[in-house]
């Protein structure tokens, strides 16, 4: 692993750095057993973990290291493309409302991932419907280019999170039975957010090294982030 | 003076530049300096010898004007002659030469017109030369302008050419009077000649055949008051959408500190209007004006500053030009070495450009790469181009972050045949992979950028890395591809407010004959070099451009950019149209003067090439031709043999208006390519731009010739010194000299002063 950035540093040396949105929320992230909101689900070990086989499939010139910004800080605008977990949590502020906006407008591109169920559905939905009211979250059609960027995706799987993995249990959670891969458009019909529901990407990211954890969803994961990250550089 | 030299030499100046001076006397000049001497030393011996009461000096004096006396008379007594060759009358020729072009019927200042003189001077019986001439020479006449003819009166001169043609005129008389003993040309005319051919072609063979050239300079030096509008470049075609700055330059005399505006406009409306401060009298100023054209089509572009009170030309006060506006969609390759953000911003910026056609080939992996905006599914299959012919159909190479060692050595040659070949823009953008620091040193490339690179001290995300703020230089500040604003004055103000970029390789030099447009200070306040930031330079038929940043998509997504700015998809798609101006078709062409006027003759000019731009010599070549009023008109178009791969033929318009051609060109049945061009054919205000009196080149024309220049003024002595110039059939004069009153005067002068000397010193 490369040198990690000094406070202060100017960002830039790597094309691409993997970035998390830091958010607010109700719920309590894992952040390496420190604790946080619920966008420290997984943080950092699922960004080094997904970092390192990315890097191994993708020519993917990207800091090793995992990379939060706080969705009201302007200084997140120096990363296209950020990544946000267990958005059924999440309570946006004015500020990051109105910074979550901008950011996608000016050309940014948000990938969401592990939220279940109607009731975190909702609480997600409403929150983007404060960033765009006019704007719907509609379903992603099999045909788009985000499902060839890098790999052929024919078949959306339920990647289920590492204990349901690996104890062999049922791949969904609360009433999330089936998964979905959803997204919001621009008025040119240019994919800004793309939302992984009823899924688990990042557990099957950070548990990708478990020999208890089902390879078919891992396999699947990765590719699956492998063409937003690719169509999101491109795109 | 002329006149006073005449009255004391007995002969004008120009006789004596013309002749010989000798002695008539008997006996050698060595005798005729023993008399002088013998004289002299006489009237030395008389005043030493007799000295009453006078001093050295006085006796010193008084004898060295009686020496310079003595002196005079054995010179008078040497029978010193001036030898003229002078003409046998009406045993040569004189051919006259009179301006028939337009500006020949300007007015002078006093009222006149310029082509009243040649009335004046040359109407039969009653002009003031033509008596002169007619009874010394034979007389043979010509007009010339654009083109030169005999003619056999005035009565045929109409003042109605669209060019003054000088060379060309000289060129006609000589061949025509080449079979007669020649005197000399006569040429009447303002000199402004507006033709671009070297005077000098015209005027060697005047010099070897001893042919001297009388020019007679017709209009004022000076043309007050009056404002007129420079020459204004345009490109002939452009992308429809493009934005054009366009240099203008205003000369004015007598309207000096006046603010007037320049408007530009098409057939339809205004598309720009801009002040102008015409600053001091007689200093030309320069405006630029921008102006974006978006309907396709052939348009007429007119520039105009409205007529002053009081000017002496009106018609120089607007300018046409025409430019094809093309709704083609130009199709760039750019390549890109690993998934960047640059590739995703820049499709922004063009993706509402409809004349763009961004084909992006990313590698994601090693020999996997993504392919965007192709035009169909085999377009790029197997990556980067591996043949000329595939890489040929792109008009503009776009190379991201990527190492040389990823292409074959037959594949950099290609991106530089790219270049210098087929006439292709190549734009290199910084990255980790690009430049010294993606080992492009020393590859076939590197000679084609503007920039130098030298080894990179380290490379990859531990090398360098600076943040630079970038600004235009002057020459940027001038350039089309680098306005972020309509507006000149705010243009500056625009790249302050963007924010800074970062660059991965120190690239501090360019290539001598580059130019750079943008450069960046470091933020560090520490560097003091300037990194290169945007510069570029015409490498054989292409231009290659370096764009060193490598995150230009800030400028669209940092934090300090507001949304509704446009400065980054202003940018890029300047920045790509650019980069396919004026890059060639393997089949072009292209007529060797956009407008003429009906009658006169134009050139078809095709460059033929095969799809890998190499020139074709034996095509099979046919332009159509389609007149205003539709007439078809098919006409082969034939080899030149002086350069591969030219094709020319010539033909004569006859209607005014918009002559439609086609070219198609084929070998061996098969189609290598074919275009189009338009043809305006109108009135041409040539003449009444430059149109004050050129004395200079007429002066030139008479001095490099053994001639002489006169003005409407100083003109009556001109059929003698005609008969004194030496050429044609001559006869040789002798005059004597030794009756010029200078020499009495100077005698007198020499008597008198020694009485006066001796009155004054009391030696009488």
């Amino acid at each position: 692993m490369g040198p990690r950035m000094v406070e202060g540093e100017l960002p830039g040396r790597y094309p691409f750095y993997w970035t998390r949105a830091v958010y607010s929320g109700y719920g309590r992230g894992w952040w390496g057993g420190r604790g946080g909101g619920s966008w420290a689900t997984d943080y950092p070990k699922g960004d080094r973990q997904f970092l390192v086989v990315l890097k191994r499939l993708v020519r993917l010139n990207a800091y090793d290291w995992e990379n939060a910004v706080s969705l009201a800080d302007p200084g997140i605008r120096r990363f296209p493309v950020i990544y946000a977990v267990e958005v059924g949590r999440m309570e946006l502020t004015d500020e990051e409302i109105e910074g979550l906006r901008s950011y996608l407008d000016a050309g940014g591109f948000l990938i969401v991932d592990d939220f279940w169920g109607s009731r975190e559905w909702s609480v997600f939905e409403w929150n983007m419907s404060r960033v765009f009211p006019e704007r719907s979250i509609e379903d992603i059609p099999s045909d788009h280019p985000i499902f060839s960027a890098y790999y052929d995706i024919e078949e959306i799987l339920q990647v289920p999170n590492i204990n349901n993995g690996a104890g062999g249990y049922q791949t969904h959670e609360r009433d999330g039975y089936v998964p979905y891969v959803r997204g919001i458009f621009d008025d040119e019909r240019r994919l800004m957010v793309v939302v992984n529901w009823n899924t688990d990407l990042g557990d099957a990211w950070e548990w990708a090294e478990s020999p208890y954890y089902p390879l078919e969803y891992s396999t699947f994961a990765y590719e699956m982030g492998a063409n937003m990250i690719v169509y999101g550089m491109s795109h | 003076m002329d006149a006073l030299f005449e009255f004391l030499f007995k002969y004008r100046g120009i006789a004596f530049e013309q002749g010989d001076f000798a002695f008539g006397a008997p006996g050698s000049f060595r005798i005729w300096l023993g008399v002088a001497g013998l004289a002299a030393a006489g009237a030395v011996a008389t005043y030493t010898m007799a000295r009453g009461k006078s001093s050295v000096l006085d006796r010193g004096v008084m004898a060295g004007l009686r020496v310079g006396l003595l002196g005079l008379i054995v010179f008078c007594l040497m029978q010193p002659t001036l030898r003229i060759s002078t003409v046998v009358p009406q045993q040569n020729f004189v051919g006259v030469l009179i301006d028939d072009s337009r500006s020949m019927g300007l007015d002078n200042e006093d009222g006149t017109r310029r082509s009243d003189f040649v009335q004046e001077a040359f109407t039969p019986g009653t002009g003031t030369l033509f008596d002169g001439l007619a009874e010394r020479f034979v007389l043979r006449f010509f007009r010339f302008s654009d083109i030169a003819d005999r003619i056999d009166g005035l009565n045929e001169l109409g003042y109605d050419g669209t060019r003054t043609n000088l060379a060309r005129a000289l060129d006609a008389a000589r061949e025509d009077l080449a079979g007669v003993p020649l005197a000399g040309l006569v040429m009447v005319s303002d000199g402004a000649d507006n033709d671009e051919r070297p005077l000098t072609e015209a005027l060697v063979p005047l010099q070897a055949a001893g042919v001297p050239v009388f020019t007679v300079g017709v209009g004022d030096e000076l043309v007050t008051p009056d404002i007129e509008l420079g020459r204004v470049e345009l490109p002939r075609a452009v992308l429809e959408g493009s934005t054009l700055m366009v240099d203008v330059v205003v000369t004015q005399h007598g309207f000096g500190q006046l603010t007037v505006p320049i408007i530009v406009s098409d057939d339809t409306r205004i598309l720009a209007e801009e002040r102008v401060d015409l600053g001091p009298d007689g200093e030309p100023v320069v405006a630029r004006i921008g102006f974006e054209l978006e309907q396709g089509g052939s348009r007429r572009i007119e520039f105009q500053i409205p007529t002053q009170a009081g000017e002496r030309v009106e018609e120089n006060n607007h300018r046409t030009a025409w430019v094809d506006v093309r709704g083609e969609r130009e199709k760039i390759l750019y390549y890109e070495g690993e998934p960047r953000f640059e590739v995703k911003f820049m499709r922004r910026a063009v993706e509402d450009d409809e004349n763009l056609q961004l084909v992006v080939l990313q590698r994601t992996a090693e020999s996997k790469f993504l392919r965007l905006s192709v035009s169909d599914s085999t377009e790029l299959a197997f990556g980067f181009p591996g043949t000329r012919e595939e890489l040929y159909r792109y008009r503009a190479l776009v190379l991201g972050s990527v190492e040389a060692s990823f292409f074959t050595f037959d594949q950099l040659q290609m991106i530089a045949d790219f270049v210098s070949v087929r006439g292709g823009g190549l734009l290199f953008i910084g990255g980790h992979s690009a430049f010294a620091e993606g080992g492009w040193i020393g590859t076939p490339v590197e000679e084609v950028l503007p920039v130098v690179l030298r080894e990179p001290q380290g490379t990859g995300p531990q090398g360098y890395f600076a943040e630079i703020k970038v600004e235009p230089t002057p020459a940027g500040l001038a350039h089309p591809a680098v306005q972020l604003d309509a507006e000149p004055t705010a243009v500056s103000s625009r790249w302050d407010a963007l924010p800074a970029l970062t660059v991965v390789n120190p690239i501090t030099r360019i290539r001598p004959g580059a130019t750079t447009l943008l450069e960046g200070i470091n933020t560090d306040g520490i560097t003091a070099d300037r990194q290169v930031v945007l510069a570029f330079q015409r490498y054989g038929r292409g231009t290659s451009i370096a764009l060193t940043p490598q995150d230009t998509w800030l400028w669209q997504m940092h934090a300090d950019v507001p949304l509704e700015d446009q400065s980054h998809e202003s940018f890029w798609q300047q920045m790509l149209r650019w980069l396919v101006d004026g890059v060639p078709d393997a089949v072009s062409v292209v007529t060797d003067q956009e407008r003429v006027e009906p009658g006169e003759t134009v050139r078809l000019i095709a460059t033929i090439s095969d799809s890998t731009y190499l020139e074709v010599n034996d095509a099979s070549v046919t332009a159509t031709i389609t007149s205003p009023s539709g007439v078809v008109d098919e006409v082969p178009v034939e080899w030149t043999v002086e350069e591969d791969g030219e094709y020319v033929v010539e033909f004569r318009p006859g209607e005014m208006g918009d002559y439609e051609i086609t070219l198609e060109a084929s070998r061996d049945g098969s189609e290598l390519g074919r275009d189009a061009s338009v043809l305006h054919v109108a009135r041409s205000d040539d003449e009444y731009f430059a149109s004050a009196r050129r004395t200079s080149l007429l002066e030139r024309v008479a001095d490099e010739t053994g001639g002489r220049f006169y003005t409407a003024d100083d003109v009556t002595t001109l059929p003698e010194d005609i008969s004194i110039s030496g050429a044609g059939v001559t006869l040789t004069e002798e005059h004597d000299l030794w009756d010029m009153p200078v020499i009495f005067l100077v005698m007198m002068l020499l008597m008198g002063g020694e009485w006066g000397f001796r009155r004054v010193r009391g030696l009488v």
